[in-house]
């Protein structure tokens, strides 16, 4: 598969193959948090509850989709050497958008999300997909790496999510689900300590399985 | 050659600084008054939760803003403010809420004390902003702490103004004292700290 060719006929139907490899990368073979071990940090800190796991990963997808697009429609223009900070300048101002917007209309999700989604500037997926991917690809075809990656993490997300709430709150959603009659919620699965075990386990069972099918195919 | 290249850089980095700009300054702009609606309502939901108003279920921004116009009246006593809480016209005020603030541990903590018209007996407590540690301090804004303050009071056995919030060995059976958290001894000092000034100001007034 020549990477050149590939490229130069752009992403022509949003379905080519290259777009369906690309969305794979993202989303599960080189996800960014089980793979890359990117963007830990938020992941820890937000995954207490589902719908912030949730809206959280929906931010990521938003940014680092427009990021990619602009760092690619760019990259032909950008100076090599101010590029890293013309990506954190488009970055900055996405998210910066995003957090207006939540603060506007979903006021109440804002405030549980704090710093969190201005922090979102400093994510090392949406510079590290901007740096490694967009500028060296055509702008269709970074937009899908983008939302590829923002939904690899965001479903990552949300899978420590269910986890954390299901048993810290016995709740989804909201929504009560183990009765307080017969499941005492472990509080240590809302606090920062059930994130690290959460996230650890799960990169440990993927890697695992992932790991023994790869282990094969080496030489 | 290199002179090209840095005018190159030069206009690039403005170009994109205004266009950035441009974007960041519509966003604000648009946002800015559903932003300070949503401010002013979640100050006003807390006086309100103070003073135990009756709210509706669910009730939207602009209607706690409403129901503070018409029942809440700001009156000046001795140089505190206070916010009187009349649910009708002509009958006296059924609560009065008192704010404070204070260094937290980690940045200023701000709240509303709400008291019963005897100026003695604590009605409810809020904490409108506090940025302590999450699970620790941050408990001060959980249920179960502000529930400890209702029918304190905020003067002794012995008559004399005070507030304290106790760490260990009882005490918080006392009339002017509720129980503090575990594990939060910074926070519950400085909570304290703020709760007995105050209760000593409202005394004096």
């Amino acid at each position: 598969m020549s990477k050149t060719s590939e490229a130069s006929t752009g992403c022509g139907g949003l379905c080519g193959g290259k777009c369906r490899s690309t969305l794979a990368d993202g989303v599960s073979k080189n996800n960014p948090i089980i793979h890359q071990v990117l963007g830990v940090c938020s992941a820890l800190a937000v995954t207490g509850k589902l719908e912030n796991a949730l809206v959280m990963g929906a931010a990521l997808i938003f940014v680092s989709a427009l990021s990619n697009l602009f760092v690619s429609l760019l990259r032909t223009l950008m100076p090599r050497r101010i590029r890293m900070i013309v990506e954190v300048a488009i970055i900055a101002t996405f998210v910066i958008v995003f957090d207006q917007f939540l603060k506007a209309f979903y006021w109440d999700m804002s405030k549980q999300l704090g710093p969190y989604v201005g922090l979102i500037i400093t994510n090392c997926i949406v510079m590290g997909r901007a740096e490694a991917f967009a500028l060296q690809n055509p702008p269709l075809l970074s937009i899908v790496d983008g939302v590829a990656n923002g939904l690899g993490y965001a479903l990552i997300l949300a899978l420590i999510a269910v986890v954390r709430e299901l048993l810290g709150s016995g709740s989804l959603l909201g929504f009560q689900l183990l009765s307080a009659s017969w499941y005492e919620p472990n509080i240590l699965m809302v606090l920062a300590p059930g994130a690290f075990f959460t996230a650890g386990i799960l990169i440990w069972i993927i890697n695992a399985l992932r790991g023994s099918a790869k282990e094969e195919k080496r030489p | 050659m290199l002179v090209k290249n840095t005018m190159h850089t030069l206009v690039f980095a403005a170009v994109l600084g205004v266009v950035c700009s441009v974007l960041l300054v519509t966003a604000s702009l648009f946002t800015d008054p559903y932003r300070r609606a949503n401010q002013q309502a979640d100050q006003v939901r807390n006086y309100l939760a103070a003073l135990e108003v009756p709210l509706p279920e669910a009730a939207g921004s602009a209607e706690l803003i409403d129901v503070f116009n018409r029942t809440i009246r700001r009156v000046e006593k001795g140089g505190l403010e206070c916010f009187e809480y009349r649910p009708t016209a002509d009958g006296g005020p059924q609560a009065v809420a008192v704010a404070f603030s204070g260094p937290g541990v980690w940045g200023p903590i701000e709240g509303v004390m709400a008291l019963e018209p005897d100026m003695l007996t604590i009605r409810g407590v809020r904490f409108f902003r506090q940025e302590e540690t999450p699970g620790l301090g941050g408990e001060i804004a959980s249920a179960a702490f502000l529930n400890r303050f209702k029918g304190k009071q905020i003067v002794g056995q012995d008559g004399t103004p005070g507030f304290r919030v106790r760490k260990s060995g009882g005490g918080a059976d006392e009339p002017n004292a509720v129980d503090g958290i575990t594990g939060a001894t910074m926070t519950s000092d400085r909570v304290q700290d703020m709760l007995d000034t105050l209760a000593k100001r409202i005394r004096k007034e």
